[in-house]
């Protein structure tokens, strides 16, 4: 098409979108005239207009629609297995896979002890500037003993595989825990003192950690104890008293934010403004980016995100957060003290972790405080001094021995064997099924996927919202899981055969004892826009179910599991709600959910509300 | 300078490993690595201001999602990872890296006959940027941002889809 023409065709264009119906078709014909070709040309654009609006042709962004570009199917293999031995290390589970390779539960056989080994996709490990980078990790963190910060054990290099060793912590990161929940006030400035107590130990060293963020910070699930991790990025400081121009640029944080060991995805929504400015760039950094981490913490969103990288940075270096007074009803004083640990000039912010840490702790006191002093005036009348500390003792004591209690009560469920059924005649030994379940969701909000995380149960989702069903199961067993699309008045629903699919299992439903089984395998279940309650039923059997080994024949790649024959659609909606009838016995933890049920066949539903 | 776009496409690369089950970052620390290194040959451009840096950086990550498209496109793919989706909308189809050579193409073809409305394509698309940032880019108003996106995007349609027919 010549530029001529194109011009012709524009300008009549342009017009004709803002008009309707008659009045377009009519300025059409009357601009083109004679010229058949023209208007040809013209009104096949409006219909592409019209189409490319409603598909919304390139409607979102290059990156994201070109992002299944950048992967290749052989980039999917897994590495090592149960019981498979590296160096003096037998693994024993699987505890995560980010993107610098695998994390292991295994057992160090010189020592008796269990570790996290975390062992680096190959392609990092040819990496030189990487393995820098490990090693620095390794010698910081271990140069830094304090109970804060996680223990690395070792660093090295067996059959080929490059691993890191380090202390085990049964918890999640505080980013799970705020995809969960929100912190209760005092569980807040708990974690920012625990924090604060490992920098001040690591600044002492004259050591900035550099990326401290939610997923940085870990929470052990027993007592609370707060571990920092990944000081891959640390950096060794001069001391603060000399000249500023004397320190080296941080230029090196900005370019290398994003290849950070350990870091599942990364961010940089917890930079400093010297960061994000690649200027320098000492401990005040650090406590930059823990006053975010509490804001966050006490507001649930971060202050700084913008739709692109380019837009957060500005954030960071021109705009001040959302008012924390509009966003919270966190006291005072906490949100005084996030104030000033974000202040633009790290001259203005704490000069040191501890300053930081001492209004914190000074802060818990009053609040402790408060509250015995607020119940107080409940049960006395004006509450002297001395009854308060009394009461505080009593309320301590009550507490302590609620939580010996509720310990042993949980253990004494845990321990007791199964109930011997009462009845007459022997007692024969009853069949019982029995599998635990547990979903990893991946929250869709504000135009981007959230990082993973994991929960015993049902939670209510939104569209964009991702999941992913994972059973192990005890036992051996048939295990046949099928989603159930949302209702449609009186007919019966259609079903989606999740597992076993052709691909999945090597299409067999016969788990082996201890099995576990993610579902999808390689992707995930994602929530569309349409409104509804969808199941997700599991079904578990001591023998192949007929009725849906019969169904799975219907099963292909083709149809992607969706069962469209609704006489099969029948048989499987028949037989689940006969046999769900007996309901088994739920037992959600923290993390996962354990069905039981007697007999030889377990059905149970999971509900997935969707809004 | 701010290496944008290594950020940008390291969230990216980050973001899409993480739905996928194993850690794989074969391809994305080359892809970094690329968009990094065509930055550091940027780095005699100067960086008048921000506006000539988003431009840059839209060029930078067209180039780079062109050639692993072109790479993808032309390698042989046999059973890749097969999705089962409700909404089977995150199925990777091995089309995705043809389409996106074909949508470079046809953009090359609008910049001959028609460079801003071409660049405006690029910045918004490939540049992530919102019309009244590309507005301030360009130096135009933003209602000819809007104008010049339906006819270019219309016309990139059409292309495509004769294009997919022939």
């Amino acid at each position: 098409m010549s530029p001529e023409r194109w011009q012709q065709i524009s300008r009549i264009f342009k017009s004709a979108i803002s008009l309707d119906g008659e009045a377009r078709a009519a300025y059409v014909v009357d601009q083109c005239g004679t010229d058949e070709s023209l208007r040809s040309e013209v009104e096949k654009l409006l219909a592409f207009h019209h189409r490319a609006a409603e598909e919304n042709f390139i409607g979102g962004r290059a990156a994201d629609d070109g992002a299944a570009l950048l992967i290749e199917p052989e980039d999917l293999k897994p590495r090592l297995e149960k019981d498979q031995k590296l160096g003096s290390y037998l693994i024993l589970d699987q505890l995560g896979t980010g993107g610098m390779g695998e994390v292991y539960l295994a057992k160090d056989s010189r020592l008796e002890r269990t570790v996290a080994l975390k062992v680096l996709s190959p392609d990092i490990a040819e990496d030189k500037h990487r393995m820098q980078r490990f090693r620095q990790e390794a010698k910081v963190a271990s140069s830094l003993n304090q109970p804060n910060i996680l223990t690395i054990f070792e660093f090295g290099e067996v059959d080929g595989l490059t691993f890191l060793a380090t202390e085990f912590i049964d918890g999640e990161t505080l980013r799970t825990w705020l995809h969960r929940d929100r912190l209760k006030v005092p569980e807040t400035i708990d974690v920012a003192i625990q924090v604060l107590t490992a920098l001040e130990a690591a600044h002492e060293a004259r050591i900035v950690h550099r990326d401290i963020k939610p997923e940085n910070v870990m929470i052990r699930h027993r007592d609370r104890l707060v571990k920092v991790v990944d000081f891959g990025l640390a950096k060794v400081t001069e001391k603060r008293s000399r000249a500023f121009t004397e320190q080296g640029l941080d230029t090196e944080a900005i370019t290398e934010f994003k290849t950070t060991p350990g870091v599942l995805m990364g961010t940089i929504n917890y930079m400093s403004p010297e960061q994000a400015r690649a200027g320098a760039v000492d401990e005040r950094t650090d406590i930059w980016s823990v006053g975010v981490m509490l804001y966050e913490m006490v507001t649930g969103v971060i202050p700084f995100g913008g739709p692109t990288t380019s837009h957060t940075l500005v954030q960071i270096i021109e705009q001040e957060p959302p008012p924390l007074s509009k966003a919270t009803d966190a006291p005072a004083e906490l949100q005084r003290i996030i104030r000033k640990a974000m202040a633009k000039s790290p001259d203005e912010r704490y000069q040191s972790a501890k300053d930081m840490a001492v209004d914190l702790k000074h802060l818990q006191k009053q609040l402790d405080h408060r509250e015995v002093a607020t119940d107080d005036t409940d049960y006395t009348d004006q509450g002297s001094e001395k009854k308060r500390v009394v009461f505080v003792a009593l309320v301590a004591m009550v507490a302590a021995t609620a939580a010996i209690f509720a310990v042993s009560v949980w253990r004494a469920s845990r321990e007791r064997p199964p109930a011997a059924v009462p009845g007459p005649g022997p007692v024969v030994a009853q069949p019982e099924r029995m599998l635990t379940y547990w979903l990893t969701v991946q929250k869709f909000r504000d135009g981007r996927l959230k990082e993973p995380y994991v929960i015993a149960g049902e939670i209510n989702f939104e569209a964009g919202d991702q999941i992913r069903l994972n059973v192990r199961t005890p036992q051996a067993g048939y295990l046949y899981v099928l989603n159930e699309g949302p209702r449609t008045g009186e007919t019966v629903p259609e079903f989606v055969m999740l597992f076993p699919s052709p691909t999945a299992n090597k299409g067999s439903p016969l788990l082996a004892a201890d099995q576990q089984i993610q579902i999808p395998q390689k992707s995930w279940l994602r929530f569309d826009a349409q409104e509804g309650v969808e199941r997700l039923w599991l079904v578990f059997a001591e023998k192949a179910v007929p009725e849906l080994e019969s169904v799975k024949g219907f099963v292909n790649d083709q149809s992607k599991g969706l069962i469209t024959d609704m006489t099969q659609n029948k048989t499987i909606h028949d037989l689940l709600t006969t046999r769900s009838t007996t309901k088994p016995n739920v037992e959600k933890g923290e993390t996962l959910t354990t069905l039981k049920t007697p007999g030889d066949l377990l059905v149970y539903p999971i509900r997935l509300e969707h809004h | 300078m701010y290496p944008l776009v290594y950020d940008e496409l390291h969230r990216l690369a980050r973001r899409y490993m993480s739905r996928e089950r194993k850690g794989h970052t074969l391809q994305t620390t080359a892809l970094i690595n690329e968009a990094y290194v065509r930055l550091v040959d940027q780095r005699n451009v100067h960086w008048a201001n921000r506006s000539h840096f988003f431009a840059i950086s839209a060029q930078i990550m067209r180039r780079i999602l062109i050639d692993h498209a072109r790479r993808h496109a032309y390698a042989k793919r046999g059973g890749g990872a097969q999705q089962v989706s409700l909404d089977e909308a995150a199925t990777v189809t091995s089309t995705r890296g043809a389409e996106m050579l074909r949508l470079d193409e046809a953009l090359q073809t609008l910049a001959t006959m028609d460079p801003r409305r071409s660049q405006v394509v690029e910045l918004r698309y490939f540049g992530g940027l919102n019309n009244e940032e590309i507005a301030g880019v360009l130096n135009v108003s933003e209602n000819t941002v809007t104008r010049d996106w339906n006819m270019a995007r219309a016309w990139l349609y059409q292309q495509l889809n004769e294009s997919a027919a022939n």
